[in-house]
């Protein structure tokens, strides 16, 4: 999986990661959600998706990671909540983002390559 | 209800149904594999969203297996997902996760199904609450 971290001046938190099969495959295992559309591009492809798709819940782990390191730390964050807007696909780099939006608060983004939004209106809470 | 299962529109569904509590210990291997896969630091502890196992993880297949529940896997969406967490679990602890159906409503030929899951410690001390929007399409 390819990570790059980069702080700028909006965001406390930003991470890019570029989609592949393998790290989808990955937290498939990692997680225990084996759905075949994550893993099988025929049967992906057989419900009417372009191939395999990334998770929704893998979205959420890396917004977390982003939100955690904005927190302060995994273990500041009390709430963590996403809107899975936009699919993501092998080839796809998404930028994850964490903004402050008030005392405690952090408002989330995550964008793809096309300037396309994965997550919406999603936000995290932090203990300080 | 109609005979396939499926609520009519406004109709209750499933909603109020309330699942037998599943236990899960937090292995640190587990949480470890699970930190690398989502690009968290193994040695920061369990990742929050561990939680997607923890909690969502053991009792959404109670959802998915229940017939009268009817869920259609191939069509169903996870829109929307939220996480509270009192703590984080430490490697080792065993925690306590029950679900239930929040609601259940048909609109339009979609369904919109609200799944919240409560986590508790050993002790009995809440720990993390899950809720899950599944959208299944018609």
């Amino acid at each position: 999986m390819s990570v790059e971290s980069a702080v700028r001046d909006s965001a406390l938190s930003e991470r890019s990661v570029s989609f592949t099969k393998e790290q989808i495959a990955a937290y498939a295992q990692a997680s225990g959600d084996i759905n075949p559309i994550h893993l099988d591009d025929e049967f992906a492809r057989s419900v009417g998706l372009p191939g395999v798709i990334a998770h929704g819940m893998l979205q959420m782990g890396l917004v977390g990671v982003v939100a955690a390191e904005a927190a302060g730390g995994p273990d500041k964050l009390t709430r963590l909540y996403c809107r899975f807007a936009g699919m993501v696909v092998p080839g796809d780099t998404v930028t994850f983002t964490a903004e402050p939006a008030g005392p405690g608060k952090l408002h989330l983004r995550a964008v793809n390559q096309k300037g396309e939004a994965v997550l919406t209106k999603s936000s995290a809470d932090f203990k300080s | 209800m109609s005979a396939s299962g499926e609520p009519r529109n406004g109709a209750g569904g499933v909603a109020g149904r309330t699942y037998p509590p599943v236990n899960f210990l937090v292995e640190a291997d587990r949480a470890a594999e699970f930190a690398r896969s989502i690009g968290a630091d193994p040695a920061a502890g369990v990742p929050p969203t561990f939680a997607a196992v923890y909690s969502l993880g053991v009792t959404a297949p109670q959802l998915f297996g229940d017939d009268e529940a009817a869920v259609d896997f191939a069509r169903l969406l996870h829109a929307e997902q939220e996480f509270t967490w009192a703590r984080h679990p430490e490697p080792g602890e065993t925690v306590t996760s029950q679900a239930r159906v929040a609601s259940d409503v048909s609109r339009r030929g979609m369904r919109f199904l609200s799944f919240e899951t409560d986590t508790k410690d050993e002790a009995g001390e809440p720990l993390c609450r899950s809720r899950a929007l599944f959208v299944i399409r018609p």
